[in-house]
């Protein structure tokens, strides 16, 4: 489905710049942002339908996901090599059902982070519960909620896939064979699975790892750098089981990565930390207000008139005009978008393309962070 | 105790599914043959079959071989799952890090078991065979206790190669430091031997054959038994060592 999937993306993105003459209401979206809910619900007849579907299972409201019961708490974590704090206090919660991603940059302690939750590291202070057990006190018990992934997952290369699931599958109780080919299935390896991994991909190997953490019906997945060393096929599919698991399953999923664009398109939540201290928890792409002004770029052929047809308008504020390459920026309220779009007309000016303009988790994210130093 | 005899299982078959699995199985058979081989061409078969199996199995004859062999094997068991990043997958199951190394350190005596197990055999067949029927001064009770006190030899240094991967995390050092001991022991206790405090070492107890031939001991106040106490401590020593650092360790 995946590799259809890629294709009608591509497909969705000629089909709109070869229509986007004459499709004036066509509002594209910017590479980089987030779908705008309410936009592609009003624009269900344009060619970008389909991606919106998609986009659309990514926008889980945060407000549902609070009401979930809690997953996954992490108290005040804190790990101390040396003198130096790695991570300092955090303190978050995931609820069932959510996609969370960790973000942070480099050095930031997303993966001690992560490797605390799972108790590959000792954490000095503080604790981590799971479905009410302790990570510390009552390893097998909380541990035992969760699938992992840890980096690229590694395998025992000598034995065949499903050798290296039977290995899992006898240190975890209650996991019967008929589990592996369910999950086997579930990430499409049935032709591969009997082949020994070191003749897996890169990708077939993720696969294998997704298959491995869902094995013993995890009430929470914990992944760490998953899209590592994966190409942009790869990443769009891992993104897409992972959206499809959180779904279907109710599964809690928790995220570390500094590809931000990839966890604006994957996660319903962030929780950015910087040196070890939490810096912000944000929802994304939650319901958007119909009062908010939002910013929209035009481009067309005579940006001049362009402009002296804007300036003629009540409620647009024109934000910047670039003449020669002939874009117009405004914000407005989006109820006004057709009646610009309709003056513009009149004033003969053609209209190749509409455009909104979203500050991206990328912006958000360094202001957060204070730019990119490394720490 | 299901759950454990399954860990076990696991770690026998990651032995198992290596192509070298056998290659010690083979080795030491090729070095019994060749050894009988090589004493019935040139000392004219004057031998029986049960000296020879006996010399074959113990430690100054060709035991040493598998201690070795075995050192190899043992060097990798916790350091691999390092060097291939399989522990971190495998330390996230809902087992206890003791188990899972209990399970490793099982399976590798159960390994070293069949290795001495087999060349018991090969080594009292092929004598049979090649230098006849029969008894000489040498019964297979003999044989049989000389196989046993290579397989203690060979565990105590199985152990402390075992922990040595624990520590260091690879299987070049784990390797290298059970060899050389290995090696430097018998220097070790010719050199030390004038030292009384040398009877509490592990060179000087660890090859229990000394005690067979009814010998005199090699440093006055030691005996079966003493020798037994002491490599049972090192023994405990080594595990602890290893189990703790393993428990403790962060995996980063």
């Amino acid at each position: 489905m995946n590799g259809n999937g890629s294709k009608e993306l591509t497909a969705d993105n000629t089909a709109m710049g070869s229509s986007a003459s004459q499709a004036v209401n066509a509002i594209s979206k910017s590479g980089t942002t987030n779908a705008h809910p309410h936009l592609h619900s009003s624009n269900k007849s344009n060619a970008s339908d389909d991606l919106g579907d998609g986009m659309h299972s990514s926008v889980i409201p945060s407000t549902n996901a609070q009401n979930s019961p809690v997953v996954l708490t992490v108290q005040q974590v804190t790990k101390t090599i040396g003198k130096k704090n790695i991570v300092d206090g955090l303190s978050f919660d995931i609820y069932r059902g959510e996609i969370v991603g960790l973000l942070g940059p480099n050095g930031a302690g997303k993966t001690t982070t992560i490797r605390m939750i799972v108790g590959l590291i000792e954490m000095t202070q503080g604790d981590v519960h799971v479905k009410g057990h302790s990570i510390k006190r009552d390893f097998v018990q909380a541990i035992r909620h969760i699938g992992g992934i840890i980096e690229n997952p590694e395998f025992y290369p000598y034995m065949s896939g499903y050798d290296n699931l039977r290995q899992y599958q006898r240190m975890s109780e209650g996991v019967t064979i008929t589990r592996i080919m369910e999950v086997v299935k579930l990430v499409g390896l049935q032709d591969a699975i009997h082949k020994k991994v070191r003749a897996y991909s890169l990708g077939m190997r993720q696969r294998l790892g997704i298959a491995q953490a869902l094995l013993h019906n995890p009430s929470i997945l914990i992944l760490d750098e998953p899209t590592n060393g994966l190409d942009p096929a790869g990443i769009r599919e891992m993104r897409d089981y992972l959206k499809q698991i959180a779904k279907d399953e109710g599964i809690a999923i928790l995220v570390s990565s500094h590809l931000l664009s990839e966890m604006e398109l994957m996660c319903s939540r962030v929780v950015v930390i910087q040196e070890g201290k939490l810096v912000t928890e944000r929802s994304i792409g939650g319901p958007v207000v119909d009062e908010e002004l939002t910013t929209v770029t035009f481009r067309v052929n005579d940006a001049a008139m362009a402009e002296q047809t804007i300036r003629h308008m009540k409620d647009i504020t024109l934000l910047a005009t670039q003449i020669e390459e002939g874009i117009v920026t405004v914000q407005l309220t989006e109820e006004d978008i057709p009646a610009l779009i309709q003056s513009l007309c009149d004033a003969r000016v053609r209209i190749y393309r509409v455009e909104e303009i979203k500050s991206s988790l990328e912006e958000e994210f360094l202001k957060w962070t204070g730019g990119n130093r490394i720490a | 105790m299901h759950s454990f005899g399954n860990l076990v299982w696991n770690e026998w078959l990651k032995m198992f599914k290596k192509r070298s699995f056998f290659l010690p199985y083979v080795l030491l058979a090729g070095m019994v043959l060749f050894m009988a081989f090589m004493l019935y061409k040139f000392s004219g078969g004057s031998s029986t079959g049960y000296e020879f199996a006996q010399l074959a199995v113990t430690t100054k004859g060709m035991g040493q071989m598998l201690t070795l062999l075995a050192i190899v094997v043992t060097a990798g068991a916790v350091a691999k799952e390092h060097s291939m990043g399989t522990v971190k997958l495998l330390l996230i199951r809902a087992q206890s890090r003791t188990k899972i190394l209990a399970s490793k350190y099982v399976a590798i005596l159960i390994y070293i078991l069949t290795l001495a197990a087999f060349m018991f055999v090969v080594s009292v067949l092929t004598g049979q065979i090649t230098f006849g029927m029969e008894s000489g001064t040498v019964a297979i009770g003999d044989v049989l206790r000389e196989a046993i006190n290579n397989l203690v030899y060979t565990i105590v240094y199985v152990t402390l190669t075992f922990m040595v991967g624990i520590l260091t995390k690879s299987t070049g050092p784990a390797i290298g430091i059970g060899m050389f001991m290995v090696i430097m022991e018998s220097m070790a206790v010719q050199l030390l031997a004038r030292y009384s405090w040398s009877k509490y070492l592990l060179f000087t107890n660890v090859d229990l054959s000394m005690y067979s031939g009814g010998g005199s001991s090699p440093i006055p106040g030691m005996s079966l038994t003493f020798s037994i106490i002491v490599l049972a401590v090192y023994l405990l020593l080594f595990l602890t060592a290893g189990f703790v650092t393993f428990k403790k360790r962060d995996v980063a």
